[in-house]
């Protein structure tokens, strides 16, 4: 292997290594550190994680517009790969939220769901973004491709508090008889640094999954310049050899 | 323990989900960079 | 040419396209009065409850009509290859766009006016008296259908599946004007009614966010 790719290689190892050992004391610090909840017991901690799958779900997408508003602009290729990179591990932190969600309300509150307005609002996140992966997985074409993701991307951004404004107005005149909680209003100062630190352990992790992502697209587009390469050398060979002949 | 199993359940699927996702991603790109060095060893041969 | 103009023009076109045929049309009218007609039998509302539940069935009659119906707006031209011929005009690509929103606007108009009148005879929900008002909130709304539903032919009208592309994306993020446009709806169907300001400004900025959003993006939509 040549030298520069050992190297990055060494450097991911590290940077993995030190994500699984905040995750891991994470992981600790929610379940054995933070104080138990009054009234919910044990299932509150998944709070924790709950949260910062949420915040980490927002970043990526935050940085998905980025990509998409960088790619309009410049058309480099790069911009396409960390937009679709980006919107996938939204994606999936969307899926962890609203899967832990109802598997933490229903012991608590009896309900699997509640049309809040912030559950709403994620519910509708998840379908605009999945829509981006659909849109994109009928153009076949790269460029077009890029570009109309793209345009779509911060259409459904622009969306996003539109959403949540009009759920949040909704529910003044329609309430719900059960409030989902959540509300940092008078959290435990020991609970917000545990939570804090969640954060911050699931942001690497989201970090890292997008990284490896963006590179399976930058892999992509190597392995196909290269096979283009040797397609055309192999052409190139069998005209030579149609000239050499007599 | 109260709701211990909601809690187990729902760690569970936070990791599964996870994990879904990135051993998918790392077969590709493991895959992918075979698939290179195969390429690059044709070109290297062709020349 | 100015962007107006141009679509004018482009808008006098599309008119005069649909009225030729007026498949199109008819077609959006028919689907959206059987919503109406299945929704009887789906609930059978007495006629408080189609006070009610009114509004939310006519928007979204209104929205997946529209979404089938927004669809030939730019897949039209592709068959043809007309796009390229618009394209190479000396015509900026917002007027087309423009041009295209406003016929798609104008088919939508002619929908709902003929809905909203079979509603309130079917139901026996009288609406004359909160008949301008109503127009408001018909206009708002159906403006900022109109805006995304026609970038998003733009962008579905180069992917596969398109006619169920279009739905797919346009539906979520129309999410907060189908709240919104309900619930200006219904406030004109309380007793005695009264139009709730914060949701008809609500639907006005949905228009601008997007139809500014169009405005600087329509250049990628339309190119090559």
């Amino acid at each position: 292997m040549p030298a520069e790719h050992s190297n990055s290689m060494a450097g991911r190892m590290a940077a993995t290594l030190f994500i699984a050992a905040l995750v891991m004391c994470a992981g600790y610090a929610a379940l054995f550190i933070a104080p138990e909840e009054a009234t919910m017991g044990l299932i509150q901690r998944i709070f924790y994680f709950h949260v910062a799958a949420w915040s980490s779900m927002f970043i990526a997408f935050y940085i998905a517009v980025f990509a998409n508003i960088a790619y309009l602009i410049t058309r480099r290729a790069k911009f396409d790969w960390l937009g679709l990179a980006s919107v996938e591990v939204g994606v999936m932190c969307c899926t962890i939220g609203l899967v832990t969600g109802p598997i933490w309300a229903h012991p608590v509150w009896g309900v699997w769901w509640t049309w809040d307005a912030r559950l709403a609002t994620t519910f509708i996140l998840w379908l605009l973004y999945i829509s981006y992966l659909l849109l994109r997985g009928l153009v076949d074409e790269p460029q077009r491709r890029a570009m109309l993701s793209a345009v779509f991307g911060i259409f459904a951004f622009l969306d996003v508090p539109l959403v949540y404004v009009s759920n949040r107005l909704w529910r003044t005149t329609h309430p719900q008889p059960v409030i989902l909680g959540g509300d940092k209003s008078g959290l435990d100062p020991t609970m917000g640094k545990v939570l804090g630190f969640c954060i911050f352990a699931i942001l690497g992790v989201m970090i890292l999954v997008l990284l490896d992502r963006y590179r399976v697209e930058k892999l992509r587009h190597d392995f196909d310049e290269l096979r283009f390469e040797v397609e055309s050398r192999a052409a190139d060979a069998q005209s030579n050899l149609a000239k050499a002949k007599p | 323990m109260k709701n211990f199993n909601s809690l187990f359940a729902a760690w569970t699927a936070v990791w599964a989900i996870f994990f879904l996702y990135e051993v998918s991603v790392a077969r590709r790109v493991s895959r992918l960079r075979e698939e290179i060095e195969r390429l690059k060893q044709q070109l290297r041969e062709g020349s | 040419m100015t962007t107006a103009r141009a679509a004018a023009i482009i808008l006098g076109k599309e008119l005069r396209l649909e009225f030729r045929t007026r498949e199109l049309l008819t077609a959006t009218v028919v689907f959206a009065l059987t919503v109406l007609v299945l929704f009887n039998f789906a609930f059978d509302p007495t006629a408080a409850d189609a006070r009610r539940i009114g509004p939310g069935l006519l928007w979204i009659a209104f929205l997946f009509s529209g979404s089938l119906m927004l669809n030939p707006s730019f897949a039209r031209e592709r068959s043809n290859d007309t796009l390229d011929a618009l394209r190479m005009a000396p015509v900026s690509a917002f007027a087309i766009l423009l041009g295209k929103m406003l016929a798609n606007f104008i088919f939508m108009a002619l929908a709902e006016v003929i809905l909203v009148l079979v509603f309130s005879v079917l139901y026996n929900v009288p609406l004359a008296g909160v008949a301008g008002r109503l127009v408001l909130v018909l206009v708002l709304g159906t403006a900022g259908l109109v805006i995304t539903g026609t970038v998003f032919s733009a962008i579905s009208a180069h992917a596969r599946m398109r006619e169920l592309l279009l739905p797919l994306l346009l539906l979520p993020i129309l999410a907060p004007l189908l709240i919104a446009a309900v619930e200006a709806t219904a406030s004109l169907l309380t007793d005695p009614p009264a139009l709730d300001r914060t949701w008809v400004t609500f639907l006005a900025g949905f228009d601008i966010v997007f139809l500014t959003a169009s405005w600087l993006l329509c250049d990628f939509l339309v190119e090559e």
